[in-house]
């Protein structure tokens, strides 16, 4: 199935292997991937090196976002039946192609070309690389998953914070005439496709280093000290083993599919809009006392709040549990959001207060939903069920820009938007909150009816050997 | 073993700051005039 180098056996760690050595190799595959966030550094220049519209250009993100959930839903099997590394390398490879394609789509005024390769090809390697190291992490760690899974997926948060200023000093090196500081400078296509070529290989190095530095637990491996029947007494927290065929026919994992769509799609409707969003708060007239360079500020830290968010909270759901930290997400994210279109107009610190939390409540939904599906379904198949659960995110993907655009579209023309335009679209994320706050509520463990008969998962790390 | 986790935490490390002092340092114009 894969080379004998990437195969399961060649991975599992000897004696006295450090487990924190796990963490910095899923932070180097989410790192890189998370640069899928970093686009609108070079979506002008895009523009104008393909005479295209925005919304073509922007083709290539979404393109690249619902291939991440196809991806991800598609290969999650694979990726467990054949491990980390595998998964890893192979993402590795995806991800570096789909920048050498795209990189040729530019050098050949072809657009096609970037939408096959950033978005099909990269796409994949997003889906694949997004989820190989989160059933290792919950393995590694199973007396703190949160905590593990939160390391890992805060590094797709951080990725855009690298690649975003890091892009910008490469286009400035490529093209003498661009100056990244000057939101009216447009660096040159040949300059965005270099950058291309120099990112694909850098992030191929840096995905190769995660890759050949993982490793997983040896059968009956245990951290010091950490009892597994003190996860047993917890009620939410199952020692059952649910396929990942077996899961998508829960309740549980429909209501989960439904928690992770309204808190993305909330997140998204701030994300999406960010910077008009807080011009137009704080307009008056034609003008707005918020600077173009300052909403770009606003930008650069929803992102700090939005990785955060995967750090902090996934940690404290270990201490508090997963249901009680999405009731948090879900109730507080809501009534932040009342606050928001209500008292966020008055001041610029209360706006840019509960916009930071709200999207440290979105970051904080997707690092945690692996260690509640852990909690649920057991450490048997869950990335493969974490794939599945994807489809989730390029659903929200698709919903969250839709309303928002469609409630301001129905109010005027950008530019000359008010606080007033936005109310419409945020109360819809108030009610989209609700909905996803009262499937929480429903969430009981699995019926014992869908658990694998304890002989069959013994015998699947053997299985995934062969 | 210890040096080769600081060595691995050091490689992913070190471009985070860099990214989050960056994009402290763009924020700041947030809240100056």
């Amino acid at each position: 199935m894969v080379p004998s180098f990437l195969a399961r056996e060649r991975t599992v760690a000897g004696p006295g292997f450090n487990r924190w050595l796990i963490p910095p190799a899923a932070l180097a595959v989410h790192l890189c991937i998370g640069q899928v966030y970093a686009t609108s550094v070079y979506k002008t220049a895009l523009v104008k090196h393909f005479d295209a519209s925005l919304t073509s250009v922007g083709v290539i993100f979404s393109i690249a976002i619902v291939m991440l959930g196809l991806s991800a839903a598609v290969m999650g099997t694979w990726v467990d039946r054949n491990g980390p590394r595998a998964a890893m390398f192979t993402s590795a490879c995806f991800w570096f192609a789909g920048f050498m394609v795209g990189a040729l789509g530019i050098g050949t005024d072809q657009l096609w070309l970037v939408y096959l390769g950033y978005g099909v090809i990269g796409g994949i390697g997003l889906g694949i690389g997004y989820i190989s190291p989160v059933s290792t992490l919950i393995k590694w760690f199973p007396d703190r998953p949160g905590l593990a899974t939160g390391m890992a997926i805060m590094g797709f948060g951080g990725g855009a914070l690298i690649a975003s200023p890091l892009s910008g000093r490469l286009l400035a090196l490529y093209d003498s005439g661009y100056d990244s500081t000057d939101s009216t400078s447009v660096a040159s296509g040949h300059s965005v496709m270099l950058l291309f070529l120099t990112l694909g290989v850098v992030y191929l190095c840096f995905m190769m280093f995660g890759a050949f530095t993982v490793r997983v637990p040896a059968d009956g491996w245990r951290p010091d000290g950490f009892d597994p029947s003190t996860v047993k007494e917890q009620k939410m927290v199952t020692t059952a083993s649910v396929s990942a065929a077996n899961a998508i026919r829960t309740p549980q994992f429909w209501l989960l599919w439904v928690v992770l769509f309204c808190n993305v799609t909330a997140g998204i409707g701030i994300l999406e809009q960010a910077a008009p969003m807080i011009q137009d708060f704080f307009r008056d007239g034609a003008d707005s006392s918020v600077t173009a360079a300052a909403a770009g500020g606003f930008v650069g830290l929803l992102s700090i709040a939005n990785m955060a968010g995967r750090f902090v909270w996934s940690s404290t759901s270990d201490v508090i549990g997963r249901k009680p930290i999405y009731m948090l997400y879900l109730g507080a994210g809501l009534a932040a959001y009342v606050l928001l279109a209500t008292v966020g107009p008055n001041s610029t610190v209360l706006f840019v207060l509960f916009a930071a939390i709200i999207l440290s409540f979105y970051g904080g939904g997707f690092a945690t939903i692996p260690a509640y599906l852990r909690d649920l379904f057991g450490t048997y198949q869950v990335g493969a069920i974490h794939g599945r659960l994807l489809t989730a995110w390029s659903a929200a993907g698709v919903a969250g820009p839709l309303i928002v655009n469609a409630f301001l579209d129905a109010e005027g023309t950008p530019g000359e938007l008010t606080a007033a335009a936005y109310r419409g679209a945020l109360f819809t994320m108030v009610g989209l909150l609700a909905v996803g706050f009262v499937a929480n509520l429903l969430v009981r463990p699995v019926s014992e009816k869908y658990h694998e008969p304890k002989d069959r998962t013994a015998a699947q790390p053997e299985r995934s050997r062969a | 073993m210890s040096a080769r986790v600081a060595v691995a935490w050091a490689v992913v490390g070190i471009p985070l700051v860099y990214g989050i002092v960056e994009t402290l340092n763009k924020a700041s114009s947030l809240f100056t005039k």
